[in-house]
């Protein structure tokens, strides 16, 4: 989102109050959607849970076109549209609901430190091992991706995404790593993670912060997520804080609210435990 | 180890060791571990034994020269120079999330306001490589570089048709300027990030900060930005007087002579060489066109000329004709 739109948004966004008809759409659940786009978007969904913003999830096979910066998942509140979990933590400010404002100067570096660290490491680990792991990409992403179109455009489609993501790799200087240093660095990205949590419930004290729900929606969408090979999730699980911190944040956020009310749209895999 | 690594980087200007982020990074971290490197400091990357800059010459036959500051850094700590070796685990995680900033947030900017904003790139960046790059790849690098950084912010931002501008530039400044207070707040009063000695996270954040401290851009909102954050310019400016002495006080003087006598005298001899330069460039094309065009042609003639008589005088008097 341009940061013009993004000033006019947020103030017209300070003035409504957050509706009950909001929709945060994502692919199709059970056919379409990939392990990187489903971390980002259960992250948002817990982010929106955390501060008790209730939102309908919507599976669509086109969100990806749909979404303004063409990355899902986004959230439709009221007449505005904003996509990725950065934006919609600012557009949830806007209207008054922060999980930070507790920090101080220097929690808060930290914080954003650490969602970029996430972003720079577990993001792009997970995009590598969708669409530079050939095995994964020709028995899982590239089906996936492009389960909802028929011949040829699925594989046009499946192609260009993946030639567009292995430049991406190219640029950033991932292009000539291997897979086992790719887990190499999924699993010094948990240990780092791992260290920060220490034997805190969250990762700034009592409080749960928008790290928290990004960190919870990757690893969560990690474990739960069966891929060609389990070592990613291998990785994650030698470090038994983080599972904690999984399960913590599943049984209080998205557990007790599934029981209250079946008919919200609920887009989280498999339950961990 | 009987060798020192030898590193391959860019070399220094504006009174820094270097003038790559990358090069100044590895430098950094190298004087702050203590590592005797031998430094070669050139202005041709293809000179290189990895084509690229920064780069280490090990001594191992598996991997024979490193090119990413972040494996040259391990390659180091491996050779137990270890800048790292006092923090604890939790400082070693904070790095890697600092570090991800860096590469995130302001690393983007970096490329963009040092190879893609228009007036920094055709004033200044341009401007210096075309300058220190030997002929003839001081014409193709600067662009390619230029190409391929443009490439690579369209591609980390998502968006194939991204266009150099104002829209562009808003949002990398707005990234970068958050983390560059983000920085300042973090650093506080400390003098480096961990308490009192530097460490890999420093270099990091050295290697990022100090081309815009000092290098002078025509555009310089980034640079406004960082001056006004004190301890930020102060930390930057005290690791080169503590650890680059020799670069930090040499640019005044140079710079000084270079100003003040630059009109006439200084530049006249490289002025003087690049117009006999371009003038053989500009003959050479010019006869080489006229020769594959046929307006000039030298062997047409030989055959006609043997038939007619003895080949030496005939060959003389031919060439004269071509001319």
């Amino acid at each position: 989102m341009s940061l013009a739109a993004e000033a006019f948004v947020s103030q017209i966004a300070a003035a409504e109050p957050w509706p009950e008809n909001a929709t945060l759409y994502q692919p199709l659940r059970e056919d379409q959607i990939l392990l990187s786009d489903c971390a980002s978007s259960l992250a948002v969904q817990a982010y929106l849970r955390m501060c008790n913003l209730p939102v309908h999830v919507s599976c669509r096979s086109n969100a990806e076109y749909m979404s303004p910066s063409g990355k899902v998942p986004f959230v439709h509140v009221g007449n505005q549209v904003v996509s990725e979990l950065g934006p919609i933590v600012q557009f949830t400010k806007a209207k008054g609901h922060s999980l930070s404002d507790g920090l101080d100067d220097v929690q808060r570096a930290e914080m954003k430190a650490y969602m970029e660290l996430v972003n720079n490491m577990l993001l792009t680990a997970e995009l590598y091992i969708q669409w530079c792991d050939d095995t994964t990409a020709t028995e899982i992403s590239r089906p996936r991706y492009s389960s909802p179109y028929s011949w040829p455009l699925n594989q046009i489609l499946a192609y260009q995404k993946q030639w567009e993501v292995r430049r991406k790799m190219n640029a950033i200087g991932w292009a000539g790593k291997s897979l086992e240093q790719v887990y190499e660095d999924v699993s010094q990205c948990c240990q780092a993670l791992s260290q920060r949590l220490g034997t805190q419930p969250y990762f700034f004290n009592k409080q749960p912060t928008e790290l928290d729900a990004l960190v919870f929606g990757h690893l969560f969408t990690i474990l739960t997520t069966r891929l060609t090979s389990d070592e990613l999730g291998e990785k994650i699980k030698s470090y038994s804080n983080l599972l904690a911190f999984c399960r913590r944040i599943e049984q209080s956020y998205f557990e007790d609210s599934q029981a209250g009310s079946s008919s919200r749209g609920y887009s989280k895999g498999p339950s961990l435990f | 180890m009987a060798a020192p690594l030898e590193l391959y980087c860019w070399k220094g200007d504006w009174g820094l060791p270097s003038v790559d982020t990358d090069c100044l990074t590895v430098l950094a971290y190298a004087k702050f571990a203590g590592a005797p490197l031998k430094v070669h400091k050139i202005t041709n990357p293809w000179r290189s034994p990895t084509g690229t800059l920064p780069a280490l010459k090990t001594t191992e036959e598996s991997t024979r020269s490193l090119s990413k500051p972040s494996n040259i850094i391990i390659h180091l700590r491996k050779q137990k120079y270890n800048a790292d070796y006092d923090l604890s685990a939790k400082e070693g995680a904070d790095t890697l999330a600092f570090v991800s900033l860096l590469e995130e947030k302001l690393l983007p900017a970096l490329i963009y306001t040092l190879w893609v904003d228009s007036k920094n790139y055709v004033d200044v960046t341009r401007r210096w490589y075309a300058e220190n790059i030997p002929f003839p790849l001081n014409f193709l690098l600067p662009n390619r570089i230029h190409n391929q950084q443009l490439e690579r912010l369209r591609l980390v931002r998502g968006d194939p048709t991204l266009e150099p501008g104002e829209q562009l530039e808003k949002e990398l400044y707005h990234d970068a300027l958050e983390c560059m207070t983000l920085l300042s707040q973090r650093l506080g009063s400390h003098k480096f990030f961990f308490g009192d000695s530097p460490s890999s996270l420093d270099a990091y954040v050295f290697g990022h900060l100090a081309p815009l401290l000092k290098v002078k851009l025509p555009n310089g909102k980034l640079q406004q930005h960082l001056n006004s954050l004190d301890n930020l310019r102060h930390y930057c400016t005290n690791i080169l007087i503590l650890y680059f002495p020799s670069e930090g006080g040499e640019p005044p003087i140079r710079k000084v002579s270079v100003h003040s006598d630059s009109s006439d005298f200084d530049s006249e001899p490289h002025k003087r060489r690049k117009q006999i330069l371009s003038v053989l460039f500009a003959m050479g094309s010019m006869l080489g066109y006229a020769i594959l065009m046929g307006i000039v042609s030298i062997q047409h003639i030989r055959p006609q000329a043997a038939l007619v008589g003895p080949r030496h005088i005939e060959e003389g008097g031919e060439e004269e004709e071509d001319e």
